[in-house]
This record gives structure tokens, C-alpha cells and sequence, in this order.
């Protein structure tokens, strides 16, 4: 019989990162260009799930991952870490953006007009066929519009929309405390933004599908830039800091008594995500809607409509985390299950 | 791999469609549930409707395509473009000329006929997800007739708001059995619905399955005896364009100033005598 120690882990774990890089050493010849203008969406999700907008550092994280989203958003995280907190930025203002692309299912028309703009909604995913080699019309993507009001603005105006209270005198920060209940909205609409793509898609799925009743009519869908506002800690002054890429949905739902006033009133939801990921604004509009208009729907069973279970569950770096964390040893743990089998065993055998 | 089959679904899968579609049509309002393919669009543009209409297509077919009652909306152009290429048969707006309507959300208001067949396309195939998530449950529901949670809802609804606040896919009964969603067309166009000549068929690929209406089947709302079926009311509107009163209206708003247009395009146009340009 044999005695395997597990030691000499310093040469394991270098060997495992040599191979980790032999891997995916091939993504060293893409360029930053390549990434950040033709992979945009792979950017702008981890840009978006990390918390951190540079394009730079997104071109990097990627091909530090070989293009593992997850990983790369974890690399966006812990960059932030490093950043000092400079302070607040002005709020932005969705009206004020410059648009790409605005439509909304719910009007048909709205002041403005549906913007189709660059979509992949209409593309017809064939690998072979003459569809996608339409004619190239040339047409430049640079080409914006805006600002434009949100096209749910003309339903506020006639006070057909619920207004939430506000409770709060300036927003919550999840990233230097995390909210206990009852959360504010400013802090579920933090770690919502923050949240991951498919984590927030799966969540806002359950109340379309059975398990809730939300079935959003989309008011205001857009995507375009949006200038980031600084008061100067010098000069006092407001400074542009620059412009980011941003996503916003702001969805309607169905009626209910406005318990203010006791009127018949629409809920609406609000998402916004950095950088250009539609699927995301959607899902957290609906997230939105669910906790915050409950008992709006019919559906019986909750899931989205519990602020507890998305608060906790939507954000993709730390349920990674734990999730990959089973790859670490549990010798002593499970040694300890198997103790408690063995004992199980003899009780109900006797 | 180059020369692509008629109607892009391989034989099989189709011969497979169009049995469960037979089913489906002598078991009126059941949902029969079928091994949904992927196409080329997004589950939830359609992929239904898509599926069937790609199932029962003929080379001597007269396809239209509509959405929300409009030839020219950007998904039923879409959805035009990839039948028509991967059949090569003529496509219309006219509803009289067509012999398949692919639809999402609208009955067209031209009086259907024999000769013509309805497909929608269906979001929501399970009338008593709402009320009841669970599948297997579902199941049973229906096998019992037991509506009872629906009637609940409705109950509730009536007696806080005076009606249903369902405003579309409002529950039907269909040959006085099966209990199905009609898909997400207004209430206007459920009386539409019962004892069409057309054949009706619906199709929800995200949820993997297809149920239909045949010609002359009874169409009932789910409804209180001494409650009357209320449907959109437009009043005394007639449409800016055409002039017609008495239809389904697209309300838009320009300004502050509210103004009513057929829902249905190619009706508009032609009561204008006007040929349709999507």
C-alpha cells in the first residue's frame, strides 16, 4: 500500500499555469482594435458585469481569459479594487443621450421615431445561404440621433404611470456596503446592473414563463452614448469626463390601485446597463417591475418578485466563485460526511 | 449542405410537424406537443408559426404575412423574406389572394374563407400558466375540465375592476371541451375566431407545441353568464385614412392630438383602392 501525500503544490500549480497559457496563448495576437470594435458585445458585458468601464482594460481581461466572460468580468472586479473612489458623478440623464437605436413596442408612433438601428434582431442566423449578403448600402453606424425623451414620458405627463416612492436622499453605494432588508431600490438596482446576463435572463424568464406573472410591454428601449459629468474637486466646476456606451429599458406592466391615491395606475420598470447588452436592460426592467410592483400580477408562485432571492443571487463573479470553489480539497469535510454515514449505518442497522 | 431542401426543414422533421398538426386538428383547442426545431430567428420571433407555415407550404401556395395587422412591420418582412427564399413562392398582402396567413396578433378583417389558412404565432400555448405553473398539474387540469382557478381569476378581477383585466390572449373554450389561449390577439377578434371557415393553426416553438381550430368549430370566451363579453370599443372613430369604422384601430399620437388608423394595412389601402406597398 502506498502513502500519497498531496504535496509539492508550489510545482503543480506553476505547471497548471504554464498550461493555462499554452492554451489560450494564440488570443496574445489579437489586438486591442479586434476587441474592443469587433467583439463590442463580449466588452460591454464584461464592462458591464465588472463594474468598470475601460475599454482597454476589457480588451485585456479577454484575452487574458481566452474569451471566458465570467473570468474576464472577475478581472474587471478586482482591477476596481485598485481604483481610488474619486467621488459621485452628476446623474445621468437617459433623455440626453445620443442615440443608435431607440424603439419601443409598446407606441407606434413616438416623437422621434422607432430607430431600428445596428440590430442583430433581423439577421437570419444562416452559416450558408444568400440572405446575410444584402446588399452593402453603405449606411454608417455613426449616424445619431437624440436627445429624445423616454416614450413613456407621454404616459407620466397624463399620470397613467405608478410613481414609486423614494425613500432615500442619495443612493445607496453596494460596492462600499452591502444593503440590508429592506432594500432600497437604489441598491437592487446597483447589484442588478452589476448582475450577470444570463443570471438576471434566467431570473426575469421565471415570471414570463410560470412563476410570476410579468409579460413587460417594452416602452423605451435604447442604446447610444451618454456624457459623464464631474464636479471638478479643484476648480468646483462641472467637467465632462467623457462618454460612455450605455443600455436602458424602461418596460410597462400591467394595472393596478396606486396605493397613494387609490387610482387606477400602469407599473413601469427601469433597467440600465453599461455598456450595449439589450438582453440585460430587459431582464432587469422586468426584475424591477416584479419586486417592486408585487401582487401587480397574477402569478402565484415568486421568484423575481423577491428582492431577498435576486439581491443575492444575480451577480455572476461571486456565484462563480462559490460555484468553483467545490474544485478546491474537501478531504476533511467529506472524511467528516463519511464518519457520519458509517454511524448512520450502524444505528439503523441494528 | 449547399443545396438547401424546400422549406429549409429536412422532410422528416416536417412529415413530423404536419402529424402532430393532425392530431392536433381532431383534438380541437388541445395542445399537442412536438419536438420544436431551432430556426434561424430567435425562439420567441415566431419559430412557431414559422415551423408550420414552412410544414404545409406548397410550391402553388399564396403566402401573406402579417404582424400586429401589418404587411410592412419589420418581423412579418423578415419572416416573408426567409419563407419566400427558402420556397420560392409568391407572397401578397392581399388577404383575399393568400391561401396562408402567417400571423402574430391579429385576425385580418377581411372575412377569411375555406380557402384559406390561419397560422399564428404563439407566445404562450398553456392557458393556465398564469394560475398554475406546474406542468404535470396542467395536465390534469385539462383532462378534468377543471377551469376553476381561471374562473377564480376572472372572479376577482370582475369584482374589483367590473371586468377582466386580461386584454389580450383572453381564455377561450373551444367545442365546448378544451380551454386554450388564443394567442395574443385583442378581445375584438375572438367572436372572429368562432366558426371560421378557415382553418386555424397555432404553433409556439419556444414551448414546443402546436394546437388548432378546425373550420366551423364553436369559439366561446371564458365568460359569466350575466356578464356580457365586452370587446375594444373604438366608438364613433372611423379611420384618418380609409374612413372605416367598426374595426380594430391603431391609436397613435402625434403631439397631444390622438389619431385612429385601421389596424389592418391592407384593409386600409384597399378600401382606398389603393394596391399595398410594404
Amino acid at each position: 500500500m502506498s502513502y500519497v501525500a498531496i504535496k509539492g503544490g508550489s510545482e503543480a500549480i506553476r505547471s497548471s499555469k504554464t498550461f493555462f497559457r499554452d492554451m489560450i496563448h494564440h488570443a496574445e495576437g489579437i489586438g486591442d482594435k479586434e476587441l474592443q470594435k469587433g467583439l463590442i458585445f463580449s466588452c460591454d458585458r464584461i464592462m458591464g458585469e465588472g463594474g468598470l468601464y475601460s475599454e482597454k482594460l476589457a480588451a485585456e481581461a479577454i484575452r487574458r481569459t481566452g474569451g471566458d466572460l465570467l473570468e474576464a468580468a472577475f478581472y474587471m472586479r478586482a482591477h476596481r479594487s485598485t481604483c481610488r473612489r474619486v467621488g459621485d458623478a452628476e446623474t445621468l440623464n437617459c433623455g440626453s443621450m445620443r442615440l443608435l437605436r431607440r424603439i419601443s413596442s409598446a407606441f407606434k408612433d413616438i416623437e422621434g421615431g422607432q430607430i431600428l438601428g445596428p440590430s442583430c434582431d433581423y439577421v437570419i442566423r444562416l452559416f450558408h445561404g444568400n440572405l446575410q449578403e444584402e446588399e452593402d448600402n453603405s449606411l454608417k453606424v455613426d449616424s445619431m440621433t437624440g436627445p429624445l425623451p423616454s416614450a413613456v414620458d407621454s404616459m407620466r405627463l397624463r399620470d397613467q404611470v405608478i410613481v414609486l416612492p423614494n425613500h432615500e436622499d442619495s443612493p445607496h453605494d453596494v460596492s462600499r456596503s452591502f444593503p440590508l432588508p429592506p432594500y432600497t431600490r437604489s441598491s437592487l438596482m446597483q447589484v442588478m446592473s452589476r448582475g450577470e446576463t444570463g443570471a438576471m435572463l434566467a431570473f426575469a424568464y421565471t415570471s414570463m414563463r410560470g412563476y410570476g406573472d410579468v409579460h413587460p410591454t417594452i416602452g423605451d428601449l435604447r442604446i447610444g452614448y451618454i456624457e459623464v459629468k464631474f464636479t471638478h474637486p479643484f476648480t468646483g466646476k462641472k467637467v465632462k469626463v467623457g462618454e460612455i456606451r450605455v443600455t436602458a429599458c424602461e418596460s410597462i406592466g400591467s394595472f393596478n390601485r396606486d396605493p397613494g391615491d387609490g387610482k387606477l395606475r400602469l407599473s413601469t420598470g427601469f433597467g440600465f446597463c453599461l455598456g450595449f447588452n439589450e438582453t440585460k436592460a430587459i431582464a432587469m426592467s422586468i426584475l424591477d417591475m416584479a419586486m417592486h410592483h408585487k401582487g401587480y400580477s397574477v402569478g402565484g408562485v415568486d421568484i423575481a418578485s423577491n428582492p431577498e432571492i435576486i439581491i443575492h443571487h444575480v451577480d455572476g463573479i461571486e456565484s462563480m466563485g462559490f460555484t468553483n470553489h467545490f474544485k478546491l480539497p474537501h478531504y476533511v469535510t467529506f472524511q467528516a460526511d463519511l464518519h457520519v454515514l458509517e454511524r448512520a449505518k450502524e444505528m439503523t442497522d441494528e | 449542405m449547399n443545396k438547401q431542401t424546400f422549406a429549409f426543414m429536412d422532410e422528416d422533421a416536417k412529415k413530423e410537424i404536419r402529424r402532430s398538426l393532425l392530431k392536433a386538428v381532431a383534438l380541437p383547442g388541445y395542445t399537442v406537443p412536438f419536438a420544436s426545431r431551432e430556426m434561424p430567428v430567435a425562439r420567441g420571433w415566431g419559430t412557431g408559426g414559422l415551423q408550420i407555415t414552412l410544414s404545409i407550404i406548397l410550391e402553388q401556395d399564396v403566402l401573406k404575412v402579417i404582424d400586429q395587422g401589418c404587411d410592412g412591420s419589420v418581423n412579418a418582412v423578415n419572416m416573408r423574406g426567409f419563407i419566400t427564399s427558402v420556397t420560392g413562392v409568391e407572397s401578397v398582402t392581399e388577404t383575399s389572394r393568400s391561401t396562408i396567413i402567417q400571423t402574430r396578433h391579429r385576425i385580418p378583417e377581411q372575412e377569411l374563407t375555406e380557402d384559406h389558412i390561419l397560422v399564428f404565432q404563439v407566445p404562450y400555448p398553456e392557458v393556465l400558466t398564469t394560475v398554475e405553473p406546474d406542468t404535470a398539474q396542467q395536465k390534469r387540469m385539462h383532462g378534468d375540465g377543471d377551469y376553476s382557478k381561471l374562473w377564480v381569476l376572472l372572479y376577482e378581477d370582475t369584482s374589483q375592476f367590473g371586468d377582466s383585466r386580461i386584454s389580450n390572449r383572453y381564455p377561450v373554450q373551444v367545442d365546448g371541451h378544451y380551454v386554450m389561449d388564443p394567442s395574443p390577439i385583442p378581445k375584438y377578434d375572438i367572436p372572429r375566431m368562432d366558426n371560421s371557415p378557415a382553418l386555424q393553426l397555432f404553433g409556439a416553438g419556444r414551448e414546443k407545441r402546436i394546437y388548432a381550430i378546425p373550420p366551423y368549430t364553436e369559439v366561446k370566451p371564458l365568460k359569466f353568464d350575466d356578464r356580457e363579453f365586452k370587446v375594444e370599443s373604438f366608438g364613433n372613430i372611423c379611420c384618418e385614412r380609409c374612413g372605416a369604422s367598426g374595426v380594430f384601430f391603431d391609436e397613435v399620437r402625434i403631439g397631444s392630438d390622438k389619431h385612429f388608423f385601421c389596424s389592418d394595412t391592407e384593409f386600409c389601402d384597399g378600401n382606398r383602392g389603393e394596391e399595398h406597398v410594404s
